[in-house]
């Protein structure tokens, strides 16, 4: 079974720049699976709190770290969780310009960044299995879906779009701040099938997939017709017809064959 | 009429300050001998754009999303109406400047605070407080032209913002009007609006009287026996659907006719009362 190359798409809310992106995604992709052991591909997309300070820092570095070292899926516990964040949470600290930031941002920063995951591992089995399977974890409102025999198999974490909403389960960059990070944890995981589609979307995109797909259409054909110089033009159609919210949007694809 | 509008750069909200600098601002706060209530009002004013500016901060940069005016009314020794603003040049005609703008006029204080340490303990710490508006008493009260200039301006500022989130007009006052009757000036600018709902006009009541303090009260028997309570309980807005919604989310007592009034209490939870984007946990109260 192989993966195929991942698409990844991305664009800042309307009226933001480039710059001011909070959404991240980073995909790891070797070439072929379940030929040579136990490689993997991961994904993940992370969006971070508007209303946090440095929060596309903290999407950056989760995404970064999920996807160059992500935690050991199989064994997942609370600390062990907690132990990966805190090398990320370090990371975000020192890479903040302490001092210079200014009175306003002085007290969110010190609260911390805030920002959802999404994480994504595919793994062959060793001994040259051509099997694969595939875990995710998901903290927030950025969602996964599988798609399997030519309808909505999987959507996860979130199955409903009257589920969004601006209050979203966070992480947070302050490790003071964690809270009961352990119980808005979700996690999934299964085999791949040959023809599987594994879609990673932050919220806006993700709200009008289960909108779309709730009316009996199919919103991954939409997704998987686009290409690079198609999506921001059909990304602002779908926001001025106001059927996607104004958001920063993200999305990745990732086929099996 | 909604109250939904998406709050952002290229469709701005806008709180407007009316602030009593009388004399009878001058003085002691019900309930606080220490501090009087010239002292209430410009911290009530302080906080509440350190309140807004915050919630625009993006650590190191600001973000446009309000427009902000203050407008301080008084009169001079022989009665004449004084009409200032607070921020720096602008006027009661055109009183408004952006969040950066704002953030820019502030004076930036530095104090020493106690604050928890997060293990049971108490730490002092300096902390910045930014300023904008220094305590003043003067004498008469002209809420009633302080309300005229209010309208005038965000007659303009409605026309210019047709789909923004509507204006909020915050007034601080020990609510003894020296000008007349304010209370139809307040319904009527309650009439203005853009295409998201009418403007709301919050009522931040400073008094001398040691009244248990009020807060977002539905009912005008909740106000206390203050001469002044119940008018300018029937001068504030009650609160829409949305701002119930995220008030109650946040854990804020309010209910469906909770109006913006509050008695010799906090008012800087309004801020809160609004959507700006993806919310932080911790930042909620």
């Amino acid at each position: 079974m192989v993966l195929r190359p991942p698409r990844s798409f991305w664009l800042p809310k309307a009226g933001n720049s480039p710059e001011e992106y909070e959404d991240a995604s980073r995909v790891v992709y070797p070439q072929r699976m379940g030929t040579s052991g136990r490689r993997t591909a991961r994904a993940a997309v992370s969006d971070g709190a508007s209303e946090s300070a440095f929060a596309r820092e903290w999407a950056n570095v989760l995404t970064e770290a999920f996807a160059s070292r992500p935690p050991d899926m199989c064994g997942l516990t609370e600390d062990s969780l907690c132990d990966w964040l805190a090398l990320g949470q370090e990371e975000w600290r020192v890479g903040i310009p302490w001092d210079r930031i200014p009175w306003h941002g002085e007290a969110k920063a010190r609260a911390g960044a805030f920002a959802t995951l999404l994480g994504l591992t595919f793994a062959a089995v060793p001994g040259g299995s051509p099997r694969l399977y595939w875990q995710a974890l998901a903290v927030g409102d950025s969602c996964l879906f599988v798609i399997r025999d030519d309808r909505l198999w999987l959507s996860f974490p979130l199955e409903e779009a009257a589920l969004f909403d601006n209050n979203p389960a966070l992480i947070c960059s302050n490790p003071d701040n964690t809270g009961d990070l352990w119980e808005n944890v979700s996690r999934s995981e299964g085999e791949c099938l040959a023809g599987d589609l594994f879609i990673l979307a932050s919220d806006a995109l993700a709200c009008w997939f289960l909108e779309r797909n709730a009316e009996g259409e199919k919103p991954w054909e939409t997704l998987i017709a686009l290409d690079s110089s198609g999506w921001a033009a059909w990304v602002e159609e779908q926001r001025g017809a106001g059927l996607m919210g104004n958001d920063d949007t993200t999305l990745v694809i990732i086929g099996v064959n | 009429m909604s109250y939904t509008a998406d709050i952002s750069r290229n469709n701005p909200g806008c709180f407007l300050f009316l602030i009593d600098q009388s004399g009878s601002m001058g003085e002691a706060l019900g309930g606080q001998p220490e501090l009087r209530k010239m002292d209430g009002a410009a911290d009530a004013v302080n906080r509440i754009l350190d309140a807004i500016s915050q919630r625009c901060s993006q650590g190191m940069d600001i973000r446009d999303y309000f427009d902000i005016g203050v407008i301080t009314y008084s009169t001079d020794g022989a009665g004449r109406t004084k009409l200032e603003t607070a921020l720096p040049g602008t006027t009661p005609e055109e009183p408004f400047l952006s969040v950066s703008q704002v953030v820019d006029a502030a004076e930036v204080e530095e104090r020493e605070v106690k604050e928890s340490d997060g293990a049971g303990g108490i730490v002092e710490v300096t902390r910045k407080f930014p300023v904008w508006l220094r305590p003043t008493a003067g004498y008469g009260t002209p809420m009633c032209d302080a309300l005229s200039a209010a309208s005038k301006a965000l007659k303009d500022w409605t026309a210019q913002h047709p789909d923004s989130y509507p204006p909020m007009v915050i007034n601080v006052t020990d609510g003894a009007a020296t000008d007349g009757n304010p209370e139809s000036l307040a319904q009527e600018i309650m009439t203005l609006g853009t295409n998201d709902g009418n403007v709301l006009i919050y009522n931040a009541h400073l008094s001398e009287m040691s009244a248990m303090p009020v807060q977002y009260p539905s009912d005008e028997s909740e106000v206390p026996p203050d001469e002044y309570a119940a008018q300018m309980f029937r001068m504030s807005s009650v609160f829409p659907d949305p701002v119930v919604e995220l008030a109650t989310g946040m854990g804020i007592s309010v209910s469906q006719g909770s109006r913006g009034y509050v008695y010799n209490a906090d008012m800087v939870a309004l801020v809160q009362f609004l959507d700006i984007g993806t919310r932080a946990a911790s930042d909620l109260r």
